[in-house]
């Protein structure tokens, strides 16, 4: 999660997901719908049986997103449609895994209040090195800890290794970093198969969360 | 479902509107709203077991199911499912039954503008279950009440 847009949440709970022994990752972001789009799963439409929405199922990873119902279209919502509508996405999904993935839409909304609503969970709060970032996303961890919970910070983005030297292009950072890495645009749309080393950090940051 | 406490409501409401008056009632309209999922028959089966001994032991219930009615926050206007029949039309035949409204409501606005002024800034409007019709013999009261 993050109170900051186009940090790169969906890419890091995607390779989140994939990390983990059995997951299921779940797209609550209604208006981009960014998960299909990485997974290589546009356009395709999630079977509705009598257990609910049948996820997608990439290796490891179950995946449910509302472009599995709307496909390819413009999401226009008013607020509270949003909020029933993400309600709805998480009730409906037939879940089947222990560890289960919220990738949220950026914000202090609906996505923060109604993930309070449906369950407890250990936040994963995502922003750049960039200090405008860190500043939006410092009013979400605030809420966070006013509320009682201890946010985990990913700094995506933060450093690149050159010949062996750690290079900060945007300066100094607090939190775990994630590297730099441009090749991970190739493999958009089939980020399964990614190896890179953004994947090999974010299985570092998870090993030493659980 | 909960056509029995439906039925219960109903009679409940037309003996507090005959308040004693020594009435016969042969008919009453009930408007539903098709959201609610009652089920007809069942509504039908509930409340001409409860009407036994009362005012309404003749009379039959005719449900009549209300199509869901929205607002437009952009024109102010109202218009109802109908009104936007080759809307829902179009998405049915592009997804089928399984529909996304079909699945979770609450996507109508991304799926129906307004007729109108083609906004999808528009509410669903609640519905009451509402008693439309009664017809009724005796004492010179009200008849064919609104």
């Amino acid at each position: 999660m993050s109170a900051k847009g186009g940090v790169g949440k969906s890419v890091i709970s995607s390779l989140m997901a994939l990390s983990l022994p059995r997951a299921t990752l779940i797209d609550l972001d209604v208006h981009a719908m960014a998960i299909p789009k990485l997974f290589g799963l546009e356009g395709r439409l999630h079977e509705v049986t009598s257990k609910g929405i049948e996820p997608f199922r990439v290796k490891n990873v179950a995946i449910v997103s509302l472009s599995g119902i709307v496909r390819d279209r413009f999401v226009v919502l008013p607020g509270g449609n949003v909020a029933s509508t993400m309600e709805s996405i998480i009730a409906f999904s037939d879940i089947d895994t222990d560890y289960v993935v919220f990738d949220l839409p950026p914000g202090l909304g609906d996505e923060v209040l109604v993930l309070e609503r449906v369950t407890d969970f250990v936040p994963v709060v995502v922003t750049t090195p960039s200090r405008v970032s860190r500043k939006v996303v410092d009013y979400l961890l605030k809420y966070l800890e006013e509320r009682g919970k201890k946010a985990k910070v990913l700094v995506n983005m933060a450093y690149m290794e050159c010949d062996g030297k750690t290079v900060k292009p945007f300066g100094d950072y607090e939190g775990f970093g994630l590297p730099l890495d441009p090749d991970l645009e190739n493999y958009v749309g089939r980020i399964q198969d990614y190896e890179g080393p953004v994947r090999a950090k974010v299985g570092e940051f998870l090993s030493a969360l659980f | 479902m909960h056509e029995w406490s439906v039925a219960e409501a109903v009679i409940k409401t037309v003996m507090d509107w005959a308040d004693g008056r020594k009435v016969k009632v042969k008919r009453v309209v009930l408007g539903v709203p098709a959201v609610s999922f009652l089920d007809s028959d069942l509504l039908k089966e509930a409340f001409d077991t409860l009407k036994r001994d009362s005012i309404l032991e003749d009379a039959t219930l005719v449900v009549r199911f209300k199509s869901p009615t929205f607002h437009c926050n952009s024109c102010n206007r109202d218009f109802s499912l109908d009104d936007v029949k080759d809307q829902l039309d179009r998405v049915r035949a592009e997804f089928g039954e399984d529909y996304p409204m079909h699945l979770i409501p609450a996507l109508a606005p991304a799926f129906i503008s307004c007729p109108y002024c083609g906004s999808h800034d528009i509410s669903a409007k609640a519905q009451d279950i509402t008693i439309d019709q009664l017809e009724v013999e005796g004492d010179g009261g009200p008849q064919g009440s609104g």
